[in-house]
C-alpha cells in the first residue's frame, strides 16, 4: 500500500517491528491471534462495514499493547463478567488524553475470553481531524452517534462509552477520582436495544497527567473540546503529552441489566445513570484505598 | 403494451434503463440531445424539460409511467440553467404528471443529498436530513428535486411515486462525478482521509430502476449495491495510484481551477472524498426484492471496461 501516506507508516512499523526484541514480537502475533478470533464481517478488500481493517488494527494496536504489557502494567479484575453478545462497557473517564479508553480496548482484547473488539463511540470531531479519523475507524472506533452505537449493539458488539466526555478527560488534578455529570444518552440507548451494562472503574488514569488548568474557550476557537495544561504540556512540547507510567487497575463490575422505556423523561433515566455512576464510584473508591501507589 | 416516459434517456443511465425496459414496456423519451443508434421503437423527443413543447410531448405520448432522471449535475453550465432544468424542469414535469393520467413516476435522486460530514452516522436510513447544501450549496437544486419528488408523493397519493437515493453508481456508461474521478490515473486525494464508500454497477442501478417502474412502488429508497470499501481501496482497484495532497493546497488550488473552469467540481465536493456518506439500502431490498447482480471487484473494475 505504497499509495498512501499511512502506508509509509506501516512499512516503517515493519522495519521496527523486525529488529525488535522477542517479546515485541510474540506480543504482535498475540495480537493477530487474538484479533482473528473476534467474529467480524469483513469483506474481501479486508474491511468491515465501518471501516475496521484487522490488518491495520494489528498494527496500529502493536504501540498500544506495548503500553499495556510493559508502560502501565495493567492489572485487571473480574474481566469475566462482561457478558457474551451485546454489552455497553461504561467507565470513567480521566487523563487528558484518552489512554483509559485504549487500555480497556486491550484487555478486552487480549485478556477477556472470547476476545472483543470494542467499539468506541467517539467525540463528534475526531473524524475532522487527517488520519485521526482514519485510525479511529480501522481500529473499530466510530463517533459516538445513537444511530452508531444502536447499530453496533444489534450487530451484538461490545460498545465502550464514557459518559462524561471531555468533562471527565480535561478535569483538573484537584477533581481526581470525582465522577463529573454523565450524559443520559447511553441508558436511552441501553433501554432502547436491551443491552447489559458493565460499569468499569480504571484507576490510573487520574493520575497519568495531572491537569492544572483548562482553556476550554481557547481550546474550542481550536476546534478542540478542551486544553489541557497539565505538568508537562505544552511546556515540554509534544513530549509533555507522554503519560506518567502510572499503574492501571481495571475492576469490572456486575452486568447491570435496566428495564424501562427508553423515552422516559430525564429524572426517570436519570435515577438508573446514577446507579451506573454509584457503582462505578464504589469501586473506584476502593481500588484508590487497595493500592499502595500511583506507580504500583 | 404500457407506456414508459424517460427524462434524460440519451444520457448513460438513461440508455440502459430504457434497453432494460424495452421488451415489456413501449418507451420513449426526452432528451437535450438525441440518442444516436438508439434501439428500434424506442422514440426520442429532443426537447427542454423547461419549454412548453415538453408538455406537448406529455399530451401525445401520454404515458402510463414516467422515469425522471433528466438532470444537469455537471457544473460546466451555468447556475441558472442548472436551477432551471433541475428544479423548474422537474415542477413542471409533476404538473404534467397531475394533468395528464400519469400512473406512476419513478424520480432519481442520488444518496448525495444527505452530504458529507464528519458526525455522520453510518448506514443512514431514508428519514434522515437532506444537508448536502450546508457544506456543498452548489447542489442544492438536486436537493430540492428530491424535496419536490417527496412532498408530491404525499401529495398525489394515487400517482405511485417511487424516489430512489442509489449510492455511487459507476460503470462504463455512467458518467457519474465518481465514476469520472476513479477514471483517472492518478487520482488526488484529501491527504489524512479515507471515508468508507458505497457503490453500485450501472446495470444494477438500470435494474432497481426497472423494479420499481414493475413493482409500482411507493416511497423513498435508498438504493445500495454489493458493498463498500475506503476511497483508497476503490482507487486502487479500479487500477489508480491515489496522490493524497494536504486540504491546505488542495482545497485553494481547486477553488481557483474551478472558477477558471480548469476543473469540473466545485471545492464543496472535497467534503465528499473526506467524511462517509453511507445508507442503508434494507428498505428497498425488502420492499423490491433487490439484490446487485455485480460484486464489488466487478463494481470497481466497470469504470475502465
Amino acid at each position: 500500500m505504497a499509495d498512501e501516506a499511512p502506508g509509509m507508516l506501516d512499512a516503517l512499523m515493519d522495519f521496527v517491528v523486525r529488529y525488535l526484541p522477542d517479546d515485541v514480537r510474540d506480543l504482535e502475533s498475540e495480537l493477530e491471534d487474538r484479533l482473528h478470533k473476534v467474529p467480524n464481517q469483513v469483506n474481501e478488500f479486508g474491511f468491515d462495514p465501518y471501516g475496521l481493517s484487522l490488518e491495520a488494527a494489528r498494527r496500529m494496536f502493536l504501540p498500544t499493547a506495548l503500553m499495556y504489557r510493559f508502560y502501565f502494567r495493567v492489572e485487571h479484575r473480574d474481566i469475566d463478567r462482561v457478558p457474551e453478545g451485546r454489552v455497553m462497557l461504561i467507565a470513567n473517564h480521566a487523563g487528558q488524553l484518552p489512554f483509559d479508553g485504549a487500555m480497556l480496548t486491550m484487555a478486552m482484547l487480549l485478556d477477556a475470553d472470547p476476545p472483543r473488539i470494542c467499539r468506541s463511540m467517539g467525540e463528534y470531531f475526531l473524524p475532522r481531524l487527517p488520519w485521526l479519523g482514519t485510525a479511529m475507524a480501522r481500529g473499530g472506533a466510530m463517533v459516538g452517534t445513537p444511530e452508531n452505537c444502536v447499530h453496533m449493539l444489534d450487530n451484538e458488539e461490545c460498545v465502550l462509552a464514557f459518559p462524561e466526555g471531555a468533562r471527565g478527560m480535561n478535569k483538573p488534578y484537584t477533581e481526581r477520582y470525582r465522577l463529573q455529570r454523565m450524559g443520559l444518552g447511553f441508558m436511552r440507548l441501553a433501554l432502547e436495544t436491551s443491552t447489559p451494562i458493565v460499569p468499569v472503574a480504571i484507576v490510573g488514569s487520574d493520575d497519568q497527567q495531572p491537569g492544572i488548568a483548562n482553556f476550554e474557550a481557547l481550546g474550542r476557537r481550536l476546534g478542540l473540546p478542551a486544553l489541557p495544561i497539565t505538568l508537562g504540556f505544552p511546556l515540554l512540547g509534544p513530549l509533555g503529552m507522554l503519560p506518567l507510567p502510572v499503574k492501571y487497575h481495571i475492576y469490572f463490575g456486575e452486568p447491570m441489566v435496566f428495564a424501562g422505556d427508553s423515552a422516559d423523561d430525564d429524572v426517570t433515566i436519570q435515577q438508573n445513570v446514577d446507579a451506573v455512576k454509584e457503582t462505578i464510584e464504589a469501586m473506584l473508591a476502593r481500588g484508590v484505598h487497595e493500592r499502595k501507589g500511583i506507580f504500583t | 403494451m404500457e407506456k414508459v416516459l424517460i427524462t434524460g434517456i440519451a444520457g448513460g443511465q438513461g440508455r440502459l434503463v430504457a434497453k432494460r425496459l424495452i421488451d415489456r414496456y413501449e418507451v420513449c423519451g426526452v432528451d437535450r440531445v438525441d440518442w444516436a443508434g438508439r434501439p428500434e421503437g424506442v422514440k426520442v423527443h429532443v426537447v427542454d424539460l423547461t419549454r412548453k413543447k415538453f408538455e406537448d410531448v406529455i399530451r401525445t405520448e401520454l404515458p402510463d409511467h414516467v422515469i425522471h432522471m433528466g438532470f444537469i449535475r455537471h457544473f460546466r453550465s451555468d447556475e441558472q440553467t442548472r436551477y432551471d432544468v433541475n428544479v423548474r424542469g422537474t415542477r413542471k414535469l409533476l404538473d404534467h404528471c397531475v394533468h395528464h393520467g400519469v400512473r406512476s413516476l419513478v424520480v432519481m435522486s442520488s444518496s448525495y443529498v444527505y452530504g458529507a460530514f464528519p458526525e455522520n452516522p453510518y448506514y443512514m436510513d431514508e428519514d434522515s436530513p437532506l444537508s448536502a447544501s450546508r457544506s456543498y450549496p452548489e447542489i442544492r437544486d438536486l436537493v430540492e428535486v428530491d424535496a419536490l419528488a417527496t412532498a408530491f408523493l404525499w401529495r398525489y397519493p394515487h400517482i405511485r411515486t417511487t424516489v430512489l437515493r442509489p449510492v455511487n453508481v459507476i460503470g462504463y456508461y455512467v458518467h457519474s462525478m465518481i465514476g469520472q474521478y476513479l477514471r483517472e490515473r492518478r487520482v488526488p486525494t484529501v491527504m489524512g482521509f479515507d471515508p468508507m464508500m458505497q457503490f453500485i454497477h450501472e446495470d444494477d442501478c438500470a435494474t432497481a430502476i426497472a423494479i420499481a417502474v414493475e413493482r409500482q412502488l411507493q416511497g423513498v429508497f435508498n438504493v445500495t449495491g454489493p458493498g463498500e470499501v475506503p476511497l483508497h481501496t476503490a482507487i486502487r482497484e479500479s487500477g489508480g495510484i491515489a496522490i493524497p495532497v494536504p486540504e491546505f493546497l488542495l482545497r485553494p488550488a481547486l477553488a481557483r481551477l474551478f472558477d477558471f473552469g480548469l476543473f469540473p467540481y466545485p471545492p464543496g465536493a472535497l467534503d465528499y472524498l473526506k467524511y462517509p456518506i453511507t445508507v442503508s439500502g434494507e428498505r428497498f431490498m425488502d420492499a423490491a426484492n433487490f439484490q446487485p447482480d455485480h460484486s464489488l471487484r466487478e463494481t470497481l473494475e466497470s469504470v475502465h471496461i
